[in-house]
C-alpha cells in the first residue's frame, strides 16, 4: 500500500530502518481510496461536475444527486469541498500507474527522463480543471487540509520516483522526493495562468526547473548543504501551497 | 417570573450578580418540583437511569417532564449561568490563552442574547447548512427546500436558527420546521417566543407535541434533516429514538446532534466535573430556586455515553457516519454527532 511509503516531508536524516525496509518495496499496486465506499462513489460522480462548477459544495451535491442522494447529504463530507480536491489528486496519482512511460520502459530511457515524463503527465492530469484548480489551491492552506495535501504532494513525489524505476537508498531519497516536491508545485501553480496552445510555456517552464535542479544537486554534496537546502525546498513548497511563511 | 427580572440583571454584570443580588432569588427556593413523585415501580418493570439514581422507564419521563417544567420559564437564566461556568472553566485553566478561547460570547448582540453557547449553537447550524439546493436547470423550477424536524425543540432556538441560515445563507424560502417538544410548557414557551421573530405564524413553522422516541404522527421518509440538541440524554430509550430518527428521515437525510459528551481531556474532565457537580446544582438552586432538577440535568451529562459509543449507537441505528462521526467542540464538553440515511440501491 502506498501509505507504507509515505514518509512525513521531513528535514531529518533517513533513518537506515526505513531505508532498508524500502529495498524490499513490492511494484505499486492500485492503492484504495482514501473515502469510504458511499463518499468514493459520490465523489467519482462528483468528478465530472468540477469544470463547470468548480471546487465547490455544489460539485458535491451534484454528485450526490447522481447517486440518488438528496442536498442534505453533503454532511458525509465534514471536509466540505476539499473532499473534491483530495480524491482528485489520489485518482490522479493513481492515473500514473498504467501511464505509458511506465509500461513502455524501454531499456533506453534514464530514470532522469522518465521522472520528467510523469511529471508531465502527471499536470496534464489537471488539464480539465485548470481553470479551476486556483479554487483548489485556495483550500489547501487552512489547518485542517494542509496536512493531507502536503501529504499528497510528498505521496506523488515518491510514486514518480518508484515508477520511474529509481531504487536507490542513500541520503538522496529525502532529496529527491523534497526536489520534485518544488517543481512540481511551482509548475502547478505556473500551469494555472498559462494561456498557451498545449501548455507549452507550462512546459517549458518545467524544463527550466528541472534544469536548475541539476545543478544544485551537483552543488549540493555535504550533509550540511543538504539540510540547508532541504529546508529551503520545503518552505517554498509550503509558499507555493499559499501559507505565507 | 424569574427568567424576565433575572436578564437585564445578567447582562449587564453577570460575574457580580451571584454576590449582589442572591438573597432575591434564595426566596423563591420555596417552590417545589413534581419529581420526585413517591416510587411505585413493580419489580418487573424496565428500569432507566435518572441522572445517577435508577428509576422505573416509566417514571423516568414523568420526572424528566417535570424538570423541564420546572426549568421552562428560568431555562435561560440557567443556561446562561451553565456557558459561565464552561467559559470561567477555560480561563481557569488557560489563564493566558488566546482571545478565541476565552472571550465571552456577544449575547447582549441580537436575538441571541437569550441564549447561552450562541456561538456552539451557530456553529451546529453552520455546520449543518441547511437549505441548500442543486442548480436550477431552468428558471421556472424553484428549488425544493428543506423539510426539517427540532426534536426536543424546547424554545425553538436551534429551529430559528435552521430557518434564518436556509433563508438569509441559502436563500430558500421554502424550507420549513417543525419544532417537537415531549414538553407542553417548553413547546408553549417557544411558541411564545417564535411571535417576535419573522416565522411568527407562518406556515414554515409548526409545533408538535412528541416524545422523540414515538413519533408515529410524522410519515416515514418525509425529513430531510432532523436535529436534536442538548436533549437526546434525556431520553428513555435512546436506541428507540435513534431508530424512529431512521425512520422519519428520507434516504441521504441527515440525523444531527449537539450534545454536551464525555470530556477527552481527562484534567479537564475532573475539573468540569467537580465544577459542574458542585457549582451547577447551586447557581441552578440561586438563580432558578429548584437545586434538584439541575442537579439531575448535571448528571444526566455524565451519564450520556462517551462519543465513540454513542457513535456506534447511531450506526447501530442503520445511519452511515461521516468521518471519525462527530466533532469535539470546547475542548470535548460538547460534541456534533451525525449520520446519513443510506439509499438503498435496488
Ligand atoms: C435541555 S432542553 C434543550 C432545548 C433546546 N433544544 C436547546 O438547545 O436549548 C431538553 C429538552 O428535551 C425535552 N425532552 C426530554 N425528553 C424528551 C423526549 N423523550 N422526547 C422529546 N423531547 C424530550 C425536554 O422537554 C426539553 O425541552
Amino acid at each position: 500500500m502506498a501509505t507504507k511509503r509515505l514518509l512525513p516531508l521531513s528535514l531529518r536524516l533517513p533513518k537506515p530502518s526505513s531505508l532498508i525496509s524500502r529495498k524490499y518495496h513490492t511494484p505499486s499496486q492500485p492503492s484504495p481510496s482514501p473515502f469510504p465506499a458511499l463518499e468514493t462513489a459520490i465523489l467519482t460522480s462528483s468528478l465530472p461536475h468540477i469544470p463547470e462548477h468548480g471546487f465547490t459544495p455544489t460539485t458535491l451535491r451534484l454528485g450526490a444527486h447522481a447517486q440518488g442522494y438528496i442536498p442534505a447529504s453533503q454532511n458525509l463530507f465534514p471536509q466540505g469541498a476539499f473532499a473534491l480536491v483530495h480524491f482528485h489528486l489520489w485518482r490522479q496519482r493513481e492515473a500514473l500507474k498504467s501511464c505509458v512511460v511506465v509500461k513502455d520502459a524501454g531499456k533506453g530511457v534514464g530514470v532522469g527522463r522518465k521522472v520528467k515524463e510523469l511529471t508531465w503527465e502527471r499536470l496534464l492530469g489537471n488539464r480539465e480543471v485548470i481553470h479551476r484548480w486556483q479554487e483548489a489551491l485556495a483550500l489547501t492552506p487552512l489547518p485542517s487540509n494542509l496536512p493531507t495535501a502536503l501529504q499528497e504532494l510528498h505521496a506523488l513525489s515518491d510514486e514518480i520516483w518508484y515508477l520511474a524505476g529509481d531504487t536507490s537508498v542513500d541520503t538522496s531519497w529525502y532529496t529527491k522526493r523534497a526536489t520534485l516536491s518544488t517543481i512540481y508545485a511551482a509548475t502547478e501553480l505556473f500551469m494555472t495562468t498559462d494561456k498557451s496552445s498545449d501548455f507549452k510555456d507550462t512546459s517549458q517552464f518545467l524544463d527550466r526547473r528541472f534544469e536548475d535542479s541539476r545543478v544544485l544537486g551537483e552543488m549540493v554534496g555535504s550533509v550540511g548543504e543538504w539540510v540547508g537546502y532541504n529546508a529551503r525546498a520545503g518552505l517554498n513548497v509550503l509558499r507555493s501551497r499559499g501559507v505565507r511563511i | 417570573m424569574a427568567s424576565r427580572t433575572l436578564r437585564p440583571l445578567l447582562n449587564r454584570s453577570r460575574f457580580q450578580c451571584l454576590h449582589t443580588q442572591t438573597p432575591r432569588y434564595l426566596s423563591k427556593s420555596t417552590k417545589h418540583h413534581s419529581a420526585e413523585a413517591p416510587n411505585q415501580s413493580t419489580p418487573h418493570e424496565r428500569t432507566t437511569h435518572f441522572g445517577f439514581e435508577t428509576v422505573a422507564e416509566a417514571e423516568k419521563e414523568a420526572r424528566v417532564a417535570g424538570v423541564f417544567s420546572n426549568v421552562a420559564e428560568s431555562y435561560d437564566a440557567m443556561n446562561d449561568f451553565m456557558s459561565l461556568g464552561i467559559h470561567r472553566l477555560w480561563k481557569y485553566i488557560f489563564p493566558f490563552s488566546p482571545p478565541f478561547l476565552t472571550e465571552r460570547p456577544k449575547e447582549c448582540e441580537g436575538r441571541s442574547r437569550t441564549k447561552a453557547n450562541p456561538q456552539t449553537r451557530d456553529h451546529f447550524v453552520h455546520s449543518i447548512n441547511p437549505g441548500t439546493s442543486l442548480p436550477t436547470t431552468s428558471p421556472s423550477t424553484e428549488p425544493q427546500g428543506w423539510k426539517m424536524l427540532d426534536i426536543a425543540g424546547g424554545t425553538g432556538d436551534i429551529a430559528f436558527r435552521l430557518l434564518d441560515h436556509a433563508t438569509h445563507i441559502n436563500a430558500s424560502p421554502s424550507s420549513t420546521i417543525t419544532i417537537s417538544d415531549i414538553n407542553p410548557s417548553m413547546l408553549s414557551e417557544g411558541r411564545k417566543r417564535s411571535l417576535s421573530t419573522s416565522y411568527a405564524h407562518s406556515p414554515r413553522l409548526s409545533f408538535l407535541l412528541a416524545n422523540a422516541e414515538n413519533l408515529h404522527t410524522v410519515p416515514s421518509s418525509s425529513i430531510d434533516l432532523y436535529t436534536v440538541a442538548f436533549g437526546i440524554r434525556n431520553f428513555t430509550d435512546k436506541p428507540k429514538a435513534l431508530r424512529e430518527a431512521y425512520r422519519v428521515l428520507k434516504p441521504g437525510g441527515v440525523f444531527a446532534c449537539l450534545e454536551f459528551s464525555g470530556v477527552t481531556n481527562p484534567l479537564l474532565d475532573a475539573m468540569y466535573k467537580r465544577w459542574s457537580f458542585g457549582a451547577i446544582p447551586l447557581i441552578g438552586q440561586l438563580v432558578a430556586g429548584d437545586r434538584a432538577s439541575y442537579q439531575y440535568l448535571v448528571e444526566s451529562i455524565e451519564r450520556f455515553p462517551k462519543q465513540e459509543e454513542f457513535r456506534d449507537m447511531i450506526k447501530e441505528a442503520g445511519f452511515h457516519v461521516p468521518g471519525k462521526g462527530w466533532e469535539d467542540l470546547t475542548g470535548g464538553i460538547a460534541a456534533i454527532h451525525k449520520g446519513i440515511k443510506p439509499v438503498e440501491k435496488a
